[in-house]
C-alpha cells in the first residue's frame, strides 16, 4: 500500500498539487482513465473550497481497504469558519458567488462515499471515497 | 470579481505564456498544462485582449491535452465565451476528452451556450460556418 500523501493547501497552486497527487495515486492503484478524472475533478472542488473559505488546510490522500475491496480516500481537513447550514452546501446551485454552486453537490457526485463534520467556528473535516470497480 | 489573491511566494510563476496564434480570421489557443486559478484568469484576459487587438472573428480554445476541467475552469471558459460574444466573436471549445465531458456533467457543468466541438479541424469547419451566417446576415 502506498503512504498516504498529505498536501498543504495555501494557495491556489496547492490545489492543482493537491488533485495531481490523487490523480497520480488513483493512476498507480489502477483505477480507469474516467475514475482518476473523477478523483482530480472532485479534489480539485474541495481544496479549492479550503482555499476560499478557510485560507489554508490540509488534504490528505490515502489508499484504503475494506474486505476485499480497495479505495482511495481523501480528507479534507481545516479549521475554517466552518459550514453553518450542510443541506444547504449540498444543494446544486447554491453559491457564494465565487463559484457556480457546483462544488460541494458536484464532487459528493463524483465520489462513493462522501461525509462532513462541521462545527461553525472550528472547521471543518470532509472524507470521501472512491472504490476500485 | 470576488476572488482573493494569494500572496506571492518564493519562485512563483504567476505569468504563464499560453501562446495565441492568428490563422486568417481566426484564434487558436491550446491549454497544454494544467492551470493555477490566477493563471486562468490571466488567460481569459489575454484572450480577450487579443480579441480586440486582432479584430479576430472567432476563437478556438483546445483543451485536447486537458484531463482535468474543474467549477472553476469551467465558469472561465463559459465566461470567456459570454465575454467574447459580446464583443461579437465566436468562441469554439474543442478536444474535451470523454473523461473530462463525463466529469463535467456528473459535476453539474454542462457549459451552456459554449460552443463545442470534437476536435480542431471540426472546430475550424464549424466556426467558418458560424461566421459565415453571420456574415451573410448583415448583408
Amino acid at each position: 500500500m502506498a503512504m498516504p500523501k498529505v498536501i498543504n493547501i495555501q494557495s491556489d497552486l496547492d490545489i492543482v498539487a493537491a488533485r495531481m497527487a490523487a490523480r497520480d495515486m488513483a493512476k498507480a492503484m489502477g483505477f480507469g482513465a474516467i475514475d482518476q478524472a473523477r478523483i482530480a475533478t472532485a479534489i480539485s472542488e474541495l481544496s479549492r473550497n479550503i482555499y476560499l473559505y478557510a485560507g489554508e488546510g490540509t488534504v490528505t490522500v490515502s489508499e484504503v481497504q475494506q474486505g476485499i475491496r480497495k479505495g482511495l480516500e481523501v480528507v479534507c481537513d481545516d479549521q475554517g469558519p466552518g459550514i453553518e447550514d450542510i443541506s444547504l452546501v449540498m444543494t446544486d446551485g447554491y453559491t457564494t458567488s465565487k463559484g457556480m454552486g457546483m462544488g460541494m453537490p458536484g464532487a459528493r457526485r463524483l465520489m462513493d462515499d462522501f461525509e462532513i463534520i462541521s462545527i461553525v467556528g472550528e472547521g471543518t473535516k470532509i472524507t470521501c471515497r472512491k472504490w476500485k470497480r | 470579481m470576488a476572488y482573493h489573491i494569494p500572496p506571492n511566494r518564493g519562485g512563483r510563476l504567476d505569468i504563464i505564456n499560453i501562446p495565441i496564434l492568428k490563422i486568417e480570421d481566426f484564434l487558436i489557443a491550446s491549454i497544454q498544462v494544467a492551470l493555477y486559478d490566477m493563471q486562468a484568469i490571466q488567460f481569459k484576459d489575454a484572450v480577450l485582449q487579443k480579441i480586440y487587438d486582432s479584430k479576430a472573428k472567432g476563437v478556438i480554445i483546445d483543451l485536447t491535452a486537458t484531463d482535468v476541467l474543474d467549477s472553476f475552469v469551467g465558469r472561465l471558459i463559459s465566461d470567456i465565451a459570454a465575454m467574447a460574444r459580446l464583443m461579437g466573436t465566436t468562441v469554439v471549445i474543442t478536444g474535451l476528452q470523454p473523461a473530462v465531458a463525463i466529469t463535467l456533467v456528473e459535476l453539474g457543468l454542462e457549459l451552456p451556450g459554449v460552443t463545442t466541438a470534437l476536435n480542431l479541424e471540426k472546430g475550424i469547419a464549424k466556426l467558418r460556418q458560424i461566421t459565415e451566417k453571420n456574415a451573410d446576415g448583415n448583408a
